[in-house]
């Protein structure tokens, strides 16, 4: 999902958004408050992701802010200058999470077993992983039809391929742009809420992502939402194994099949033209 | 005054003060008096950010409630304290940080440092500078062996491996007829040091032992799905995870989800350090868990333990980790061998007087006794015990407790570890 948020953002304004990282940990964050707050109140627990994906879509709208009050003004500067702009974003994220919510790390206790357990394949399986695959299925689905189908997507498409055009057949481009970061960063603050059952906030763990969004990316194809998608897959089952096979190889592996898919296509699996 | 920022007006005090005393001083005793007025300067390194940060913040939090606790009752030698504290990050900027501490704010000593990677490059610094340097965690050992076997100025704290070493001795107790073990631990140093020691300890105990799996993720790893799904297909009988931050307390919830310690034993060596956050609802009972240092729930804790662990709940909402212990242990030693230096007339000791004084000094810390062996390294219990949930909190203690001394899980001055370890008699 925050591979999805990076796509979106990088495919219509071309930045590389290396802040999407701080909007998952802030997510994260928001979500271990909205979920705490949800069960002090009082709250039935297993109706906790309705808060926890609320707080997640609502922190989204920090998106218009950091667009609207930072963003905007570096569009027309070089790469070097947006990328040093998400990445100062990133930073001062990561302090005003420790500010907010103090260094150590935080979790909604033992909600994340509410749901259950299930005995898929001979394994165990909680019941909650199995909703937030379905949740993220559902999404992907959503922005699909979103980009494809709406009239929305229509001007997002048009605008990733051709800004001058689009802007010159009366788009309002700074009402796009704003609109495609808060979804980009609504995409990475819901991804962030939705995981921290099973984990725990950490104020670092913005950064950490970053790295493993950028090689899904890569390896997918920058600007492409199937990209992203089949990325995140190929990057998650590759780990799995190689860490049941070889742990050795885990980290190096992802790098490994970015050299390689750099070098044989380096648009990605699944970067056509439009990226 | 505790805090790092003192305000304007504070510092103006004190520079009146301090004029005033070198003033007064120049009139009555021109050789005696400046060095030992005003407030003695008292330097801190703790860790800030980054997965230490929580550490970072009990040691420092200790330190406070130790320098408000000794200012209530008249400073040291009637002289107030005062912190500075400095950060602790990598060790080229707190080697600069350490140098400003002692050159610039004049600091008595230097108490903190957590990393070993950082308190490697301190340890040579403060024999240097010729100022004393108390570590609270960080040690000067590369891997399992010492670099400075000598010191003049340092003092280390335990050997990192000292709390995998405890669980190796206790595992066989409670764990019988181990045969198969599986390990993960944060990939660097410390992660692989405790395995490596604590594979060496077990083997003692269980020669037939398979040691099945190891992994070692980075620190700061979130997920740990695949690294469980693979320590569930090695089908070992017993786990050994030597996380100590946040990781400990994902991999427990991670790991409930799949129900692995419904088969398997565990043993956590070191994640007591974040024992709050172990909630009964993913924390299972039959664990064993190391809380390093300090046991905050001890049953037999002192008066002192219980009521630093009563204001420490009331002030920070949180329950103290082993930091704690090893901060305050680091600055009441300091105070217990400047007086000891001061002889009965009282006077304020020389810096080479009062590391002299810290050779084989023993305190009273939280935890109980707490020593200096005369290699300059810290000497103590450790605390470690099968988790229960029968207690009045939300996550889980220990019971039966084991207390385990670094007399005897501590390798000796001088020693190799793995030379010392294969000598045992057991």
């Amino acid at each position: 999902m925050v591979a999805a948020g990076l796509q979106v953002v990088f495919g219509v304004q071309k930045i590389f958004n290396l802040a999407c990282g701080s909007f998952y940990a802030l997510g994260a964050y928001v979500g271990v408050s909205a979920v705490g707050w949800y069960v002090g109140a009082g709250g039935p627990p297993a109706l906790f992701i309705v808060p926890l994906a609320l707080a997640g879509l609502a922190v989204g709208a920090v998106g218009i802010v950091v667009e609207r009050g930072l963003l905007r003004f570096v569009y027309d500067r070089d790469e070097t200058f947006q990328l040093l702009m998400t990445f100062a974003i990133v930073l001062m994220m990561e302090d005003a999470i420790r500010l907010t919510w103090g260094t150590a790390p935080r979790s909604t206790a033992g909600l994340y077993l509410a749901y259950g357990q299930v005995q898929l394949l001979g394994a165990t399986a909680p019941v909650y992983n199995l909703i937030v695959i379905a949740a993220s299925l559902a999404i992907a689905l959503a922005i699909g039809w979103l980009l494809a189908r709406t009239a929305f997507g229509r001007i997002i498409r048009a605008t990733a391929d051709n800004r001058e055009m689009a802007e010159a057949l009366g788009v309002d481009m700074r009402r796009v742009y704003a609109e495609v970061f808060t979804l980009g960063t609504a995409l990475g603050t819901l991804g962030g809420a939705l995981v921290i059952p099973t984990t725990a906030a950490m104020s670092e763990m913005g950064i950490e992502l970053i790295v493993e969004a950028f090689a899904v990316v890569v390896i997918g194809g920058l600007g492409s939402m199937r990209g992203a998608f089949g990325g995140a897959l190929v990057v998650g089952v590759l780990r799995a194994i190689a860490i049941s096979v070889y742990p050795e190889l885990e980290m190096l592996l992802i790098y490994l099949i970015v050299i390689a898919v750099l070098a044989a296509r380096p648009r990605g699996l699944f970067g056509g033209a439009a990226a | 005054m505790t805090h790092d920022h003192s305000s304007r007006r504070q510092f103006l005090k004190l520079l009146g003060a301090g004029a005033g005393a070198a003033a007064a001083s120049r009139l009555d005793a021109p050789a005696a008096g400046t060095q030992a007025s005003g407030p003695v300067k008292i330097g801190v390194l703790t860790i800030r950010a980054g997965v230490a940060a929580p550490v970072g913040a009990a040691g420092l939090r200790a330190t406070e409630w130790w320098a408000e606790r000794v200012n209530n009752a008249g400073g040291i030698l009637g002289r107030p304290i005062q912190l500075v504290v400095e950060e602790e990050s990598n060790p080229k900027d707190t080697v600069e940080r350490f140098r400003k501490l002692v050159l610039q704010d004049q600091v008595e000593v230097v108490l903190g440092g957590i990393s070993t990677g950082v308190t490697l490059a301190l340890g040579p610094v403060a024999e240097d500078l010729g100022t004393p340097w108390l570590s609270w965690d960080g040690t000067t050992q590369r891997g399992v062996e010492e670099t400075m076997p000598n010191p003049k100025w340092a003092f280390k704290s335990v050997d990192n491996e000292v709390e995998a070493i405890v669980a190796g001795i206790l595992t066989p107790k409670y764990f019988k007829g181990i045969k198969t073990v599986a390990g993960i631990g944060n990939d660097y140093s410390y992660g692989h040091d405790c395995w490596e020691s604590y594979q060496a300890v077990l083997r003692r105990y269980v020669p037939d032992v398979k040691f099945v799996l190891e992994l070692f993720p980075k620190l700061g790893v979130t997920d740990f799905t695949s690294h469980i799904a693979a320590i569930q297909q090695s089908k070992a009988d017993l786990l050994m995870c030597s996380f100590w931050s946040g990781d400990a307390t994902i991999i427990m919830k991670q790991a409930a989800a799949v129900g692995l310690f419904k088969t398997m034993k565990g043993v956590f060596t070191t994640a007591g350090g974040v024992h709050d956050s172990l909630k009964k609802e993913f924390t299972p009972e039959g664990l064993l868990l190391g809380y390093n240092t300090m046991y905050f729930d001890d049953p037999k804790g002192s008066a002192l333990l219980k009521q630093f662990v009563r204001e420490y709940k009331a002030k920070y909402n949180e329950y103290p980790p082993y930091e704690c212990d090893h901060a305050f242990f680091n600055a009441e030693s300091y105070k217990v061998a400047v007086e000891k230096a001061a002889g009965p007339a009282k006077k304020w000791p020389e810096k080479a007087r009062v590391v002299k004084a810290l050779e084989g000094l023993e305190i009273e810390s939280l935890s109980g006794k707490r020593s200096w062996r005369e290699d300059h390294v810290q000497m103590c219990n450790f605390y470690q015990g099968i988790t229960t949930h029968k207690n009045a909190y939300d996550f889980v203690t220990i019971g039966p407790l084991e207390v385990v001394s670094t007399k005897q899980a501590m390798k000796p001055a001088g020693s190799k570890l793995f030379e010392w370890i294969a000598g045992w008699k057991v």
